[in-house]
C-alpha cells in the first residue's frame, strides 16, 4: 500500500468514524427498554427523572407501572439517578434538547430553573378541580410558585422534626422529648456525656449542625421559632433582634455548654446519631431507615417550640414539565400528576415513601398503618416552605450557612447578621 | 559548539538520488509534490486530533465566547447583553473573594509544588542512591491516580473521626481536628492534597532537566573550588532555568484552575474559604445557571493565565540571558 492510498484510507475512516459519531441515537437508555410499548400509534412517551433510589422509588416506580397499564396513550420510562446528579445533568440536557419531560427535583432547585424559563406554568392544572390540587397542603405549592405562577407539583412535603434515640433517653432517666427551646437545652445537657472531663463529650445530646443542614431547614425552624425569618415578601430580614437572640441562645448552649459539637454538617450529624454519639437530630423520615439499619429504637417528635412560634421549615421534593412547546406532552405528563394526585395514589405513596400526604384531605385513619406518617402528619401544620419564591436560593443559604457556622465557632453575633444580611440582599437583587 | 559559518548553509547541496543518475524532470516541481504529499500524509495523520480539538476545545471556546456576551441558561431564549458580564465579573463580590483565595492557593501550591519536585529530583539523580528506579516510580505515582479519587482518598484520611492521619498524628501529641471545615487550615489541605498529587510529573521534568546537564561541567567547578551549594547555585540552578520556567508556569496554570479536589473535599466551604475562581465558574454555571456571566468569568480567568503565563516566560528569559 502507498503511503498516499494509506493516507486515504486514513481520511474515509476518519470521516466514516466523524459521521457515525454524529449520529444520533434515539434508543431510550433505562431498565424500561422492553417494555416500551409501540409510539407509532398515538402514545406519547415522557421521561421522567426522579431520585427515589430506596423503598419510596419502588413505590414511585409502581405507580408509574400501574399508570402506564391504566392507559394507552401515554407510557412513561423513568430514570433513577442521585439528586445531585439529577441537578449535575438536567442543565446540559436541557441544552441538548434532550431533557427528560418529566423531572423530580429538591424543591429549594426547582425556582432557579423556573425563573430561566426551564418548565412550563401548570396553573390551569391547579385551576382544574379533577386533579385534586385545591386540596395540596398549601406550604408544599408554595414551594413551586415564582412570581405568582405555578411551575410544578409537590412530590413530598414534610416539616423537619426532631429523632431521638430512646435507649439513651432511658439510659438517662429522661422520659419524655423537650417540647421547648429551655427543655430541649435541659434534656440535651443530661444526655451529654464527658466521662473523662476532657472538655470533649464522648456522648452528646444532640447534634445540630451548623452548616449544611438537612435541606438547609435547621436554622431557619430556629429562627421561625423566636418570630424571625430569612427573607420575608421578598426582602432580607436576618438581620433582626430575634434572630440576633436566637443565635446568641445557641451559642450559649452549643459553644458554651457544649450540648452539640461544632462544625458538623447535616451529613456529619447523621452519622453521629446513628453511631450512638449524639442522643437527639434534627431530619426527615429517612432517620426511619437509618435508625433501623443502625439497631436504634427511634422516637419522633415536633421540633420544640421557641419562645415565639412552634414552626419547622419543611423539606419538600417538586416535580415539572419541561418547557418543549409540546402541548401534548404537557397534557400527557399532567394527566400523570393528576393520576399521581387521586385518592389511591396520594395514600399509597405517602404510606410507601414514609412522607405525610401531599393532600390535607386524606384521613388520618388512612395512613395509621405506618407509624412514621402517622407521627409527622400532624406536624405538618408547622411545616414552612424554605425561601419561597427566591431564585437565587444558592447565594441566600450560603450567606445562612458563614452566618450560622461562624455564629456557632463563637464569633460576634451582630456583626455576622450584618454581613448576612448584606449577602442575602445582593442575591436577592441578584436573581 | 557549531562549527558552520554563515555560508556554510548556502554552500550545501542536496545528495544525488542513490544510483547517481538525474530523473530528468525539474527537481523543484518534483520537490513541491514530495512536500504536498508529506503534507496530505502528515494531516491524514494528524486529523484525528485535530478533529477531537476542534469538536472539544475550539468549538466549545467559541460558544463560550459568544454565551459570555448573552444572558444564556443553556437553555430557552438568549438575550445580547454586550459587556455586562465583563463589567459584573469586576465588580461582583463573589469574584473578589474567589480572586483571593485562588492567590492563597497558588502562593501554597506553586512553590510548594515545585521546590518540592527540584529537591526530590535532586535526590534521586544521585547515581549513588541505591533503588533509584524504585524511587522513581513511586514519586511518579500519585500523578497517575485521578484528583477526584486523590481527594476521596484524602478526605478520609485526615477526618477527625476515623482518619488514619489523624489517628497517627494523635498518637504523637498532634490534635489535627476537623482540617476540612477549619477556615484557617482548610485550604492548606487541598493545596497540599493537590501538591501530593501532581509534584510527580514536575519531578520527572526536573530528572530530565538535571540528566541533560553535562557532568563535565560539574567536574569543571568541583576543579575550580566549588562546594555541592556552589556547584548547585553556579551550575545546576542556571542550566535549569528553562525547565523552571516550564515547570513553573504548568504549576501557575494548575493552580489557577483549581477545581477538582475543592469540589470534593470542601465545596467550596467553610463558609466560602476554598471558593477559588472555577469553583465561583462552576457555581455561576451550573448551579445558578448564569452561563454567560460564567463564560464571561472563564474568558478573563484565560486572559489572566495568559498575561502571568508570558510575564513568567519573559523573566526567565531575561535571566537566562543575564546568565548565559
Amino acid at each position: 500500500m502507498t503511503r498516499s492510498s494509506l493516507a486515504t484510507g486514513a481520511l474515509l475512516a476518519i470521516a466514516a468514524l466523524t459521521l457515525a459519531g454524529c449520529s444520533g441515537d434515539d434508543s431510550p437508555e433505562t431498565p424500561d427498554d422492553t417494555t416500551a410499548p409501540d409510539t407509532s400509534g398515538d402514545t406519547v412517551e415522557l421521561t421522567f427523572w426522579h431520585g427515589y433510589t430506596e423503598a419510596d422509588g419502588d413505590v414511585l416506580e409502581q405507580i408509574v407501572a400501574d399508570f402506564n397499564e391504566s392507559q394507552e396513550a401515554v407510557h412513561i420510562v423513568t430514570e433513577i439517578n442521585p439528586w445531585a446528579v439529577i441537578d449535575d445533568t438536567l442543565l446540559p440536557s436541557l441544552s441538548a434538547g434532550d431533557g427528560p419531560d418529566i423531572v423530580a427535583m429538591p424543591a429549594e432547585r426547582l425556582p432557579v430553573y423556573a425563573a430561566r424559563g426551564a418548565f412550563v406554568a401548570l396553573d390551569d392544572f391547579y385551576a382544574d378541580a379533577a386533579n385534586n390540587a385545591a386540596d395540596l397542603n398549601p406550604g408544599a405549592v408554595d414551594m413551586v410558585t415564582v412570581d405568582g405562577a405555578v411551575y410544578g407539583v409537590p412530590a413530598g412535603f414534610v416539616p423537619l422534626a426532631l429523632y431521638y434515640n430512646k435507649a439513651l433517653f432511658d439510659a438517662a432517666g429522661v422520659t419524655e422529648a423537650p417540647a421547648t427551646w429551655d427543655d430541649w437545652v435541659d434534656t440535651a445537657t443530661a444526655l451529654t456525656v464527658d466521662e473523662n472531663g476532657d472538655g470533649t463529650p464522648e456522648q452528646y445530646g444532640v447534634v445540630l449542625p451548623d452548616h449544611a443542614t438537612v435541606a438547609n431547614g435547621l436554622w431557619p425552624s430556629l429562627f421561625y421559632g423566636n418570630g424571625g425569618d430569612i427573607v420575608a415578601d421578598g426582602e432580607a430580614v436576618v438581620d433582626s433582634p430575634e434572630n440576633a437572640e436566637t443565635l446568641a441562645f445557641w451559642q450559649d448552649a452549643i459553644a458554651g455548654a457544649a450540648i452539640s459539637p461544632t462544625g458538623v454538617d447535616g451529613i456529619g450529624a447523621d452519622e453521629l446519631f446513628s453511631g450512638g454519639k449524639a442522643a437527639m437530630t434534627v431530619g426527615g423520615p429517612w432517620m426511619t431507615f437509618i435508625a433501623a439499619d443502625n439497631g436504634i429504637d427511634l422516637g419522633i417528635a415536633a421540633i420544640p417550640a421557641g419562645p415565639e412560634a412552634q414552626a419547622a421549615s419543611a423539606i419538600g421534593i417538586s416535580m415539572a414539565i419541561t418547557a418543549q412547546d409540546d402541548p401534548e406532552v404537557q397534557a400527557a405528563a399532567e394527566q400523570f400528576f393528576a393520576y399521581f394526585f387521586n385518592d389511591e395514589n396520594s395514600v399509597a405513596w405517602s404510606l410507601g415513601s414514609g412522607w405525610p400526604p401531599l393532600r390535607t384531605d386524606i384521613p388520618a385513619d388512612a395512613i395509621a398503618e405506618n407509624a412514621t406518617v402517622a407521627a409527622l402528619t400532624p406536624m405538618a401544620e408547622f411545616g414552612r416552605p424554605l425561601l419561597p419564591g427566591v431564585v437565587n436560593t444558592t447565594d441566600v443559604l450560603t450567606a445562612v450557612d458563614e452566618l450560622t457556622q461562624r455564629a456557632m465557632a463563637g464569633e460576634g453575633i451582630a456583626m455576622l447578621l450584618a454581613e448576612a444580611q448584606d449577602k442575602v440582599e445582593a442575591a436577592l437583587a441578584d436573581q | 559548539m557549531s562549527t558552520q559559518t554563515p555560508g556554510s548553509r548556502a554552500a550545501y547541496r542536496a545528495p544525488a538520488p542513490l544510483g547517481g543518475r538525474s530523473s530528468g524532470r525539474p527537481p523543484g516541481r518534483s520537490l513541491l509534490r514530495g512536500e504536498a504529499r508529506r503534507g496530505t500524509t502528515a494531516l491524514a495523520f494528524l486529523l484525528p486530533a485535530l478533529v477531537v480539538l476542534a469538536a472539544f476545545v475550539l468549538w466549545p471556546m467559541i460558544s463560550a465566547l459568544r454565551l459570555s456576551f448573552t444572558d444564556a441558561a443553556g437553555f430557552g431564549t438568549e438575550n445580547w447583553v454586550g459587556l455586562e458580564n465583563y463589567s459584573a465579573v469586576f465588580t461582583d463580590a463573589g469574584v473578589r473573594d474567589a480572586v483571593v483565595n485562588t492567590v492563597l492557593y497558588a502562593a501554597i501550591f506553586t512553590p510548594t509544588a515545585v521546590v518540592a519536585a527540584l529537591v526530590l529530583a535532586l535526590v534521586v539523580n544521585n547515581p549513588r542512591l541505591p533503588w533509584r528506579g524504585f524511587f522513581r516510580t513511586s514519586l511518579f505515582l500519585p500523578f497517575v491516580v485521578s484528583l477526584a479519587v486523590a481527594a476521596f482518598a484524602w478526605s478520609y484520611l485526615i477526618d477527625p473521626q476515623v482518619g488514619l492521619v489523624t489517628y497517627w498524628l494523635s498518637g504523637v501529641g498532634i490534635q489535627l481536628g476537623d482540617v476540612l471545615e477549619d477556615p484557617t487550615l482548610a485550604m492548606p489541605a487541598v493545596a497540599l492534597v493537590a501538591v501530593w498529587k501532581s509534584f510527580g510529573f514536575y519531578f520527572v521534568i526536573f530528572l530530565a532537566g538535571l540528566q541533560d546537564i553535562p557532568a563535565s561541567l560539574y567536574e569543571a567547578a568541583r576543579v575550580d573550588g566549588a562546594g555541592a551549594l556552589g556547584r548547585f547555585r553556579h551550575v545546576t540552578l542556571p542550566l535549569l532555568s528553562n525547565t523552571f520556567a516550564f515547570v513553573g508556569v504548568f504549576a501557575m496554570i494548575a493552580a489557577l484552575q483549581a477545581f477538582d479536589q475543592i469540589y470534593v473535599m470542601t465545596g467550596g466551604g467553610p463558609y466560602g474559604h476554598t471558593q477559588t475562581i472555577v469553583m465561583e465558574i462552576y457555581e455561576s454555571g451550573f448551579r445558578k445557571l448564569e452561563l454567560g456571566f460564567a463564560s464571561a468569568l472563564s474568558y478573563v480567568l484565560l486572559v489572566a493565565t495568559l498575561l502571568l503565563s508570558i510575564l513568567q516566560f519573559v523573566f526567565f528569559g531575561r535571566r537566562e540571558e543575564d546568565l548565559s
